[in-house]
């Protein structure tokens, strides 16, 4: 294990190391977007590369929520509408622009929270239609407040030329400011990414209930990252009205405009955080030419252009450009390390003693519909014990562990959680129970395809290090430990089962939790690999962690719990100690029935 | 009082006209679990052909549905066969998303490098004599509109509750693999439900082209209240759809009068967003079909 943290500290990168040519191939780009217009000196070619680097930032600011979260707005015109009259109507009240900005970046984050708070219950298309309704209401009322916008006769930015007014005789300045926004908009998206708030979009994108219950609040992370991208889109908005120099509410809360930053993050690569400004340096000189050369004349042919790419793009590469140039430039997943099984911790000297009380249930009801699914169910669980809790399919146990980690809320009952300070809480939601210390495992494994191993357990890890160099440390070790060693760097998604099943302990182990749940780690798993896992576990429980343990591998129902408790019906129908258990009569007529029951006795 | 009465039959006209709007984007939400944004570019293209049909043959523009319809239902088909049927297994919301709005953007400005900005006015033969009613007057093809929906409304149940195919459909959209598995093939399903929903918009196009000016973005136009519609109807069930747009159409109508034209669409899309917020499956939805939102 201490050979696994010197290389982890041979690479301190919070950013998974990133091939020296695709660094330089990022500064060539980005140097060539002044570089071009300066050496050519055209006022076209300047018009085009602003026009890039507006669309450039635009579009990254959008992939914070739509590429990160997953989120896919279709009305980010609302905030670059609003940065831009936002900017044109105070510069017209005689305030400056860069004043106004922040003040537009201001509003569009109120907007972006009020609107987003109750439309993330939405998923996919009915997101999306949702932000779309919202542009079109915008648009409406930008048209009908026209003493404050000018309705549909638009706005005039006042003629004042200067640096203050963001207003230039000279082709170089707006340029660089552009260039400067889609600098700063690029740095905020990366560093959004790879820092623990990045982990948690992308987390919550892949599975949400898995990242509740590694301690994410969802609803928050992915509000900041709203609030993040509409400021971002306000400020780019603010400059580019000043820009344009005239600004109307048919080409500010624009729908093509939204689906323009959305359609250039995806041809570049969604959810990268490059791949939008990829995607706009090679479209948006498409448009400007066709406008520059064809005129009116090519009306609708770069529009055509923009939607059969779109469709061949989704059809052939849904990955993006990123998508293809990481297929050729990225060495092949797997570090080559022998896939040797790795032992378990070795078994502790001596098992602590069991503690006091850290969580109690009472009373837990529950129903579904007619069918009640929980009739009061209580327990209690103690510091470093095994509890088992066993009963024939169908008897209510993965209910019974939704309520005790918050995922569903009981009709009526409690659950009380110790605290670390020894006070006793009721946790309500996921996140309020991960906060205390429970963690919890998935029947139904739930890993977050799209990552690496390695960071599905960073993911739990964040919960206890904010940092990602500690967060990734800690993954790496807890991974190893469970023996997912030589897949850390691989995808997620190309696990076995038993890669699965061990991946989501990893994630949970990776929390340090004082009480764990987990949901048949064993189903499914192979003799060798539930020998290991009740070692594992043991050594778990003697590192002082309390564990509830649904499982119907009746080998380590036995060897493993201190106590257990048999659910039939949603009912507790037997507790005690495993070698009763087993023999109580009514267990075995609810597991094999009446007559077997009679048979035997 | 007969100012109200005229508001209100104005506001059924024109939720007649989102119904027969919605009713083929119903069908293939609630079979083929697709949001279809290019529904409105399927009206826009209608639209155009009944203009150039009945410009052509000077005919009544009613006949361009011998033409209309039988070319929607294979532009149905062919976008089910080949852009959407590809994108069903990767099951990425945003795939499916971007591939419909990128043949949405394709279609309209196709239109636009076709027949320009300029607005076409398909001739409305006597469409537009205004009928009257009891105290309130409506356009005859106002009337025929409605009617027609309701036609189509009623025709589409009997199809999916009374014949072999329409029991096929329905066993698809409830569950695909059950279907699969009792030897129905689901993407000839697919496609075939994908032609109808756009058949229905082409029936839509051919009634509509006479009493609106055709342009590139007519579809636009209507087809954000027609989303508005499926989701107050329930996502999927024909009925609800036709009775969400008589409502909305009354709302848009009564806001009109009301509140003022320009904010009509704020009152609908006020709605919407409200129904679709506090109420995710829709007024007349069942309460159990909760797919699109999260748990």
């Amino acid at each position: 294990m201490t050979t696994a943290i010197k290389t982890t500290t041979l690479m301190p990168a919070a950013a998974p190391a990133r091939p020296r040519r695709e660094t330089i191939a990022l500064a060539l780009l980005l140097a060539a977007l002044l570089a071009v217009p300066v050496l050519l000196d055209n006022a076209f070619v300047y018009h085009v590369f602003v026009t890039i680097c507006v669309f450039a930032a635009l579009s990254t600011a959008w992939n914070i929520v739509g590429g990160f979260t997953g989120q896919l707005s279709l009305g980010h015109g609302i905030f670059y509408g609003i940065g831009a009259y936002a900017g044109v109507i105070l510069a017209s009240l005689g305030i400056t622009p860069w004043l106004g900005m922040f003040v537009g970046a201001g509003v569009a984050v109120v907007v972006a929270v009020a609107i987003s708070y109750p439309c993330f219950r939405l998923r996919g298309p009915f997101f999306s239609l949702a932000t779309i309704a919202f542009l079109e209401v915008f648009r409406v009322l930008a048209l009908h407040f026209r003493d404050l916008t000018g309705g549909a006769t638009g706005l005039m930015i006042p003629l004042k030329i200067g640096v203050e007014w963001m207003v230039f005789r000279e082709k170089l300045p707006p340029l660089a400011i552009a260039f400067g926004m889609l600098l700063c908009t690029l740095l905020v998206a990366w560093a959004v990414r790879w820092r623990r708030l990045g982990y948690y979009l992308v987390a919550t994108r892949e599975r949400a209930s898995a990242a509740q219950a590694a301690g994410v609040d969802t609803v928050r992370v992915r509000l900041i990252a709203v609030a993040l991208s509409g400021a971002l889109t306000a400020m780019v908005g603010t400059f580019h009205a000043m820009y344009l120099t005239f600004i109307e509410p048919a080409a500010m809360f624009s729908l093509t405009l939204s689906i323009q930053i959305a359609m250039f993050a995806l041809i570049g690569g969604i959810g990268t955080v490059f791949g939008p400004l990829l995607g706009a340096v090679l479209l948006v000189p498409v448009t400007e030419l066709a406008r520059g050369w064809l005129g009116a004349k090519a009306l609708g042919l770069h529009g055509l252009v923009y939607g059969l790419v779109l469709m061949l793009v989704v059809l052939f590469m849904p990955n993006g450009l990123m998508g293809l140039v990481s297929r050729f430039v990225r060495p092949k997943a797997g570090r080559g390390v022998q896939a040797a099984a790795v032992p378990a911790a070795p078994a502790a000297a001596a098992r602590p003693p069991i503690g006091d009380e850290i969580m109690r249930v009472e009373g837990l009801q529950k129903h579904f519909g007619g069918l009640h699914v929980t009739n009061d169910v209580g327990f209690t669980l103690r510091e470093g014990e095994i509890l088992g809790l066993i009963g024939p399919n169908g008897a209510g146990k993965t209910t019974v562990f939704n309520m005790v980690s918050g995922f569903l809320k009981p009709d009526s009952g409690t659950v009380s959680v110790r605290g670390p300070d020894g006070t006793w809480r009721q946790p309500v939601s996921p996140a309020d129970f991960a906060g205390l210390g429970v963690g919890r495992t998935f029947q139904i494994v739930q890993p977050f395809a799209a990552m690496t191993v390695e960071e599905n357990i960073m993911v739990g890890a964040f919960h206890r290090h904010a940092d990602p160099r500690e967060a990734r440390e800690v993954a790496r070790e807890t991974g190893i430990r469970m023996g997912l060693g030589p897949w850390l760097d691989a995808e997620a998604r190309g696990l076995t089962i038993g890669g699965f099943k061990r991946l989501e302990v990893a994630r949970v182990m990776a929390m340090r939790p004082r009480v764990l749940l987990l949901d048949e780690v064993m189903a499914g798993i192979n003799q060798t690999d539930v020998r290991r896992a009740i070692d594992l576990m043991l050594s778990i429980r003697d590192s002082g962690v309390s564990i509830i343990a649904i499982e119907h591998v009746m080998q380590a129902v036995m060897s493993l719990s201190d106590r257990v408790i048999v659910l039939n019906s949603g009912r507790i129908i037997a507790q005690g100690r495993p070698q009763d258990v087993v023999r109580d009569p009514t267990v075995i007529e609810a597991y094999l029935g009446k007559e077997f029951a009679h048979a035997h006795a | 009082m007969d100012i109200l009465l005229q508001v209100l039959a104005n506001g059924l006209m024109l939720g007649g006209l989102f119904a027969i709007v919605s009713v083929g984007l119903t069908l293939i939400f609630g079979i083929v679990k697709v949001v279809n944004f290019a529904h409105g570019e399927f009206l826009m293209i209608g639209m155009y052909g009944t203009y150039l049909v009945t410009k052509a043959l000077g005919l009544h523009p009613f006949v361009a549905v011998i033409v209309v319809v039988p070319v929607l239902f294979i532009l149905g088909a062919l976008t089910q066969r080949l852009l959407i049927q590809p994108l069903m297994a990767s099951g990425d919301d945003h795939i499916q998303i971007f591939a419909t709005v990128g043949l949405s953007t394709a279609l309209i400005n196709l239109a636009l490098l076709v027949f320009g900005a300029d607005i076409a006015n398909t001739p409305p033969n006597g469409l537009r004599m205004p009928i009257e009613i009891g105290p309130v007057r409506v356009l005859l093809g106002q009337v025929v509109i409605l009617a027609a929906a309701v036609v189509l409304v009623v025709g589409l149940h009997l199809f999916l509750s009374r014949t072999q195919t329409g029991r096929a459909i329905r066993a698809v959209a409830q569950n695909r693999a059950a279907a699969e598995l009792m030897g129905i093939n689901v993407r000839q399903i697919y496609a075939l439900t994908f032609g109808i929903g756009a058949a229905c918009v082409g029936v839509a196009s051919v009634l509509i082209a006479p009493l609106y000016p055709t342009s590139p973005n007519s579809g636009t136009y209507f087809v954000l209240t027609a989303f508005v519609v499926v989701v107050l109807g329930g996502l999927g069930s024909i009925g609800g759809a036709f009775a969400g747009a008589l409502l909305i159409g009354l709302i848009d109508s009564v806001a009109g009068f009301y509140i003022g034209s320009d904010m009509r669409e704020v009152a609908v899309f006020g709605v919407f967003l409200l129904i679709l917020i506090l109420r995710p499956s829709g007024l007349f939805g069942a309460r159990l079909q909760l797919a699109h939102v999260s748990p």
